[in-house]
């Protein structure tokens, strides 16, 4: 019996360290907490571009998407053929140099949505500060391009240095509640509401808002944010399943001003 | 209080007159009575800047996580096994056979020892909850403490119900009292399930919060219900009940290939021999639904949230599901080795047995391609050398359709040996078997011809489109399972036997093949468990309470899995223990041919069910 009590141990431990091993053998990706991050007003290029890679490999989070192809576009090589992100950021909108068209779409994702993806980013404010976005920034633009951001850039972007130069970026803790008063017209922008619904007039692809507070209650009206699949404005039945299940992530408060206001439109 | 969240504090902070008592535990009456003792001092007056406590040598995420598993493993037991026992009983019941009767009442014994088992390590996971992470559990009791108190009372209900169970097996025997017997299994698998749902709220309140959930959220506002059925409540629910099945199969085919392989007599060996057999059924069996029920759940995260999902299966955990398609892989292989092996035992299985090395080629095929990596996290340099973003080659595998198809046929192949297995002995007698077989073949070439259909034509559509073809593929299977057995229950019908089973004619390793069963299932879990709790990241409830603690970083892998390990670890070691004492109190009975073996008053008239299949 002793042997067959040695031998199922040896099957138990054995299992157990052919899983092991194979979980160890694979590549360790650890998913890190966005660290604070304090640069001094005359950060060298360097410095920023190691911050940036870091955050981008790391705590930023980046690596979900980014660099395969598939969920984004690639950063990290090459995009249907038009180079490395630090090439071609410059192209991509008439006006906006590549520091511009690189910080708007962190903090303003579908604002360029590169075509044949989803709107599926979110506003990388929420989870990280200003000086980690300007670094980021500055890695992104080091992959081909030259790097142009600043410590200029995080006193213009709020970061102001503190007496003595240093500026310290935000905790890294998200900013999900209100910091001031709410400007439901500013958040239909922000959230991109207002590319498909018009805020009066004719829309471009959804209803309109104007006079849907006299078709629908409130109550109705956060509903069809918070799951647009529900039910379809009259007239609009073809177009169901085209507004994406993603408001549901948006803080409470703003989800409220918004409703309110549409509310408020008859 | 958490320092990501300061503007909270203020409002969080219980006023005079309003101090949350959220005394009961959300484990067991244990950890209610610890709880009534340290309620006020751990809730009303947690120090300032004592968010967490710290754990010796391991640190105190180790100490939870691994206090957390080993609880959950011994719940999942506890409540996996009434399932299964109390069919067995009706099988009993309804079919006047009583060895299926005893069979049930073996299954409910080791269920008396792991409940204490369970209910110890429920209280040491809420007394380290209280001390390393007091803030989170203060914040989670004001929200929860109704569903606390209740849960406490049903497990005190689900005990008693219990002992009553096991107790009263030999007393409530007979004509209506067996029915009153059978009620009390009914209300055990009762008292489990809510009391796993309630559970299964709180968990996954902290994965996916109410939308209207936010930093500002004062807890106390949030209401009970709505924080309890929250996006991921009831996938979670429907996932972990069929898992649970899954892993008490697994762990009572472990049992009882122990006792096969400590066997002293032939009977014995006969009857655990069976046991091994039914539970492994019930684990494989229950696990081919898993998948549905496991897509259900993925496809809510990302209705959740999008990067939530794509953190999930694109992001630092992408490879987590390479190892899934591993273990598997390993569950698919041993469980169709078992069944393979224990056609040996079976006069008639024979003729099957040429076809195995086919089926064998399918799973090895299809566990090569279910493991292909495709869209992995990789650096730059990684990218550079494997010459761009996807292998030249095997990324074609590594879609999503040549996973999904791939999955799909191991469940096909699986399927056909049970069904072979079921067949093995039996000789059909209705007169219209010849086209009955035909028609299950036709089934089979279609459900595998519509497969393979949406697997070659998801390469050609967009990624949208292509995920809505696993439904079709995972619909088809179904359907074909449905069909094929409901042909084979009326087609068997009065069937005549080519032999009768040889019960406990199995060489030993197949039972090691149980163990590797178990051992793999139990692993899966843990693993399992990680990812739906990593994918929260350095969240405690995501978005709305952050992590602030030393180890608020998901850890890698590597380090996810020694953890794991020492979690199957502990766990083996104290069934086998439990195992173990529990073979103490059985007394040395004469069986009926007059030989002793130890057997509690079971094994004495123990004979090998002479056709199960």
């Amino acid at each position: 019996m002793l042997k067959t009590n040695l031998s199922i141990l040896a099957v138990v431990i054995g299992c157990l360290a052919v899983f092991t091993w194979v979980a160890n053998a694979i590549p360790q990706l650890q998913s890190d907490v966005p660290e604070d991050l304090v640069l001094s007003d005359d950060v060298t290029p360097a410095e920023l571009i190691a911050a940036g890679e870091e955050l981008y490999n790391g705590g930023g989070g980046c690596t979900a998407c980014h660099g395969l192809g598939e969920r984004a576009p690639n950063l990290l090589t090459d995009h249907a053929g038009t180079g490395l992100i630090g090439e071609r950021c410059a192209n991509r909108v008439p006006g906006e140099d590549c520091k511009q068209y690189l910080h708007t779409s962190m903090v303003d994702p579908n604002a360029y949505l590169v075509e044949g993806f989803a709107p599926i980013m979110l506003d990388a404010s929420r989870t990280l500060s200003s000086v980690q976005i300007w670094a980021i920034v500055a890695y992104l633009q080091s992959l081909g391009g030259e790097v142009t951001v600043t410590g200029a850039d995080f006193a213009d972007d709020g970061g102001a240095a503190p007496a003595g130069g240093v500026v310290a970026s935000a905790p890294a803790a998200p900013v999900l509640g209100p910091t001031g008063p709410l400007d439901p017209e500013e958040l239909l922008t922000r959230y991109t509401c207002a590319t498909c619904h018009a805020i009066s007039g004719p829309s471009p692809l959804g209803p309109s808002y104007e006079g849907m507070g006299s078709r629908l209650t409130a109550d109705e009206i956060r509903t069809s944010i918070l799951d647009p699949t529900a039910s379809a404005a009259e007239n609009f039945e073809a177009m169901l399943g085209i507004m994406p299940p993603i408001f549901g992530n948006i803080p409470a408060a703003e989800l409220e001003a918004i409703v309110q206001f549409i509310a408020s439109q008859r | 209080m958490f320092p990501g969240v300061d503007k909270t504090s203020e409002r969080n902070v219980p006023k005079p007159g309003m101090t949350w008592r959220s005394g009961a535990g959300p484990i067991l009456l244990l950890g209610a009575l610890a709880l009534l003792v340290m309620a006020e001092p751990a809730f009303a007056q947690v120090p300032a800047g004592r968010d967490y406590g710290d754990f010796p040598v391991i640190g105190g995420r180790a100490a939870v996580w691994i206090a957390a598993q080993v609880h959950l493993l011994f719940a999942a037991f506890v409540l996996g096994v009434p399932m299964f026992a109390v069919v067995t009983e009706a099988i009993g019941m309804f079919g006047g056979d009583e060895r299926y009767d005893k069979l049930s009442k073996e299954f409910t014994r080791l269920l008396l020892v792991a409940y204490s088992a369970t209910a110890i390590w429920g209280g040491i996971l809420l007394f380290l909850l209280v001390t390393i992470y007091p803030t989170l559990f203060s914040y989670l009791a004001q929200i929860f403490n109704l569903s606390m108190w209740i849960y406490v009372g049903l497990f005190f209900f689900e005990s008693f119900t219990l002992y009553l169970y096991y107790y009263g097996w030999d007393r409530w025997k007979k004509g209506r009292a067996k029915w009153f017997h059978w009620g009390l299994g009914i209300a055990l698998n009762v008292w489990g399930t809510i009391v796993m749902f309630i559970a299964n709220g709180w968990l996954t309140y902290m994965m996916s919060p109410p939308a209207d959930v936010t930093v500002d959220t004062a807890p106390q506002m949030i209401q009970l219900w709505t924080a309890l059925t929250n996006a991921t409540w009831m996938p979670i629910n429907i996932h972990r009940l069929i898992a649970n099945v899954v892993f008490g199969g697994a762990v009572v085919g472990a049992y009882a290939a122990y006792r096969f392989l400590a066997a002293k007599s032939d009977e014995e060996r006969a009857h655990y021999d069976w046991m091994g057999y039914v539970g492994n059924m019930i684990a494989i069996g229950a696990l081919i639904v898993l998948p549905f029920a496991g897509y259900w759940l993925g496809r809510e995260i990302y209705e959740f949230n999008q990067q939530m999902g794509i953190t999930m299966m694109g992001g630092f955990m992408s490879w987590l599901w390479i190892i899934q398609a591993f273990l598997i892989g390993i569950l698919f292989l041993a469980g169709n080795y078992y069944l393979w092996v224990g056609m040996g035992r079976i006069p008639g299985a024979e003729r099957f047995m040429p076809y195995t090395k086919y089926m064998l080629a399918v799973l090895i095929v299809g566990v090569i391609v279910w493991a292909t990596p495709n869209t992995m996290i990789a650096s730059r340099e990684e990218f550079a050398a494997m010459g761009g973003t996807h292998h030249p080659f095997l990324s074609v595998l590594g879609l999503m359709s040549g996973k999904n198809t791939a999955v799909n046929f191991m469940i096909l192949t699986t399927f056909l040996s049970f069904l072979l297995y079921r067949r093995a002995n039996k000789e059909p007698v209705v007169p219209w078997a010849r086209t009955g077989t035909i028609v299950q073949g036709a089934i089979f070439i279609i459900a595998s011809a519509v497969v393979l259909f949406y697997g070659i034509y998801g390469y050609r559509v967009p990624t949208i489109v292509r995920i809505g073809f696993s439904v079709y593929q995972v619909l088809t299977v179904l359907a074909c399972i449905i069909g094929v057995i409901t042909i084979d229950l009326l087609m068997l019908r009065g069937a005549t036997s080519r032999g009768t089973i040889r019960w406990g004619r199995m060489p030993a390793r197949s039972q090691y093949a149980l163990f590797i069963l178990a051992v793999t299932f139990t692993w899966l879990m843990g693993l399992m468990g990680f990812a739906r709790s990593g994918i929260r990241q350095h969240w405690h409830v995501f978005e709305v309470i952050r992590d602030t603690s030393p180890w608020a970083a998901t850890p890698a892998l590597g380090y996810s899995s020694v953890v794991i390990s020492a979690c199957v670890l502990i766990f083996f070691g104290l069934v086998a223990f439990i195992f173990w004492l529990g073979s103490l109190a059985e007394k040395p009975v004469i069986s009926s041919a007059g030989r002793t073996s130890a057997a509690g008053g079971i094994q004495s008239d123990l004979q090998p069910a002479p056709s199960e299949g």
